[in-house]
């Protein structure tokens, strides 16, 4: 807002998320200040509060809340976030397939998929689900979570390592959203 | 399972997801049959090709099964097709532009086929591995 008249002004243009949301840079975060931040930006941006205001003022009130929200989910999910450090960090997203890359873990969830698939599994989705998230703590040989995992990355400032990591989250992100959708009768 | 919305599906990325061809697995542990299992770390697909080689080198069968997006799908269903009856060599040449113009794939798509070139690579690959397992050059790779 502008100190002087109290007109809504345009959003920054390279807007860093972190620093809107109020958290610092890192993977860690405390998702119940992150939610307080959100609730209390959009209570001062979101468009309802601008129907009166002049026209200008209302595309900006939409620029900024959309923004908001942008900032608010990227930051709220491990896997966008972590994807977003690498991006602030100047690391390159993954974009070449997986050839040699841990062919087990690819074989995996493989596997994993296929059951899924398979009409007759739609009683034992708690097993499978189970079987995910056992399997891959196993493979991780550690007792934390993944994320955890990956904070340690971030932390000890082994991009590549994270980097690496955040793409084997993506397959489980995928399969984690094809049980929800199993879960949910269609 | 919805087919993205959006820009409109080319009906050849709509026609290999509702009637793919060759999806299946053939033995991987078959002398003569090669596994291709790849990934794409930015979207989470996984495409697993496999071929069947017969004794003069030239692929009789082969089967897919991608866990992904339709153009996924499409591609590596495409690519079955295509490598049917090709020596391993004339299989080697499938270029991902080849597949990517066939199915009218959109830009942010071409990824997709990518994938399966890789894929038919990675089986064909397999299958070399396993005709000569003292190759170096295939070792070192593998």
């Amino acid at each position: 807002f502008c100190p002087g008249c109290r007109a809504l002004q345009p959003p920054e243009p390279r807007p860093d998320f972190f620093r809107l949301m109020g958290c610092d840079r890192l993977f860690r975060i405390d998702a119940q200040q992150l939610q307080r931040r959100f609730r209390s930006l959009q209570r001062a941006v979101h468009p309802d509060r601008f129907g009166r205001r002049p026209p200008k003022e209302q595309y900006y009130s939409e620029q900024h809340s959309s923004l908001i929200n942008k900032a608010y989910q990227t930051l709220l999910n491990p896997l966008s976030r972590g994807l977003y450090l690498l991006e602030l960090n100047g690391v390159e997203p993954a974009k070449e397939t997986d050839c040699d890359a841990d062919s087990v873990f690819l074989m995996e969830i493989m596997e994993i998929n296929e059951k899924l698939a398979e009409p007759k599994n739609e009683d034992i989705l708690e097993e499978i689900e189970t079987l995910i998230k056992g399997r891959f703590i196993l493979k991780m040989k550690i007792q934390p979570s993944l994320c955890k995992l990956v904070m340690f990355y971030f932390i000890s400032d082994d991009l590549q390592e994270a980097k690496a990591l955040l793409a084997k989250m993506k397959y489980f992100a995928n399969l984690e959203d094809k049980l929800k959708n199993k879960k949910i009768p269609s | 399972q919805a087919v993205a919305v959006g820009d409109a599906v080319p009906w050849q990325v709509v026609d290999h997801y509702e009637n793919p061809r060759n999806v299946g697995s053939l033995d991987r542990n078959a002398k003569n049959v090669g596994t291709g299992l790849v990934g794409a770390p930015a979207c989470g697909d996984v495409m697993k090709l496999q071929v069947e080689v017969d004794e003069n080198g030239r692929i009789i069968d082969a089967r897919f099964k991608t866990f992904g997006c339709g153009s996924a799908i499409a591609s590596s269903s495409l690519a079955t097709e295509w490598v049917k009856g090709k020596t391993v060599d004339e299989a080697l040449q499938i270029k991902n532009t080849d597949i990517a113009k066939e199915l009218c794939l959109p830009p942010v798509k071409l990824h997709c086929s990518m994938l399966a070139e890789d894929a038919i690579k990675a089986a064909l690959a397999d299958y070399k591995l396993k005709q000569d397992p003292t190759n170096n050059e295939l070792e070192k790779k593998a």
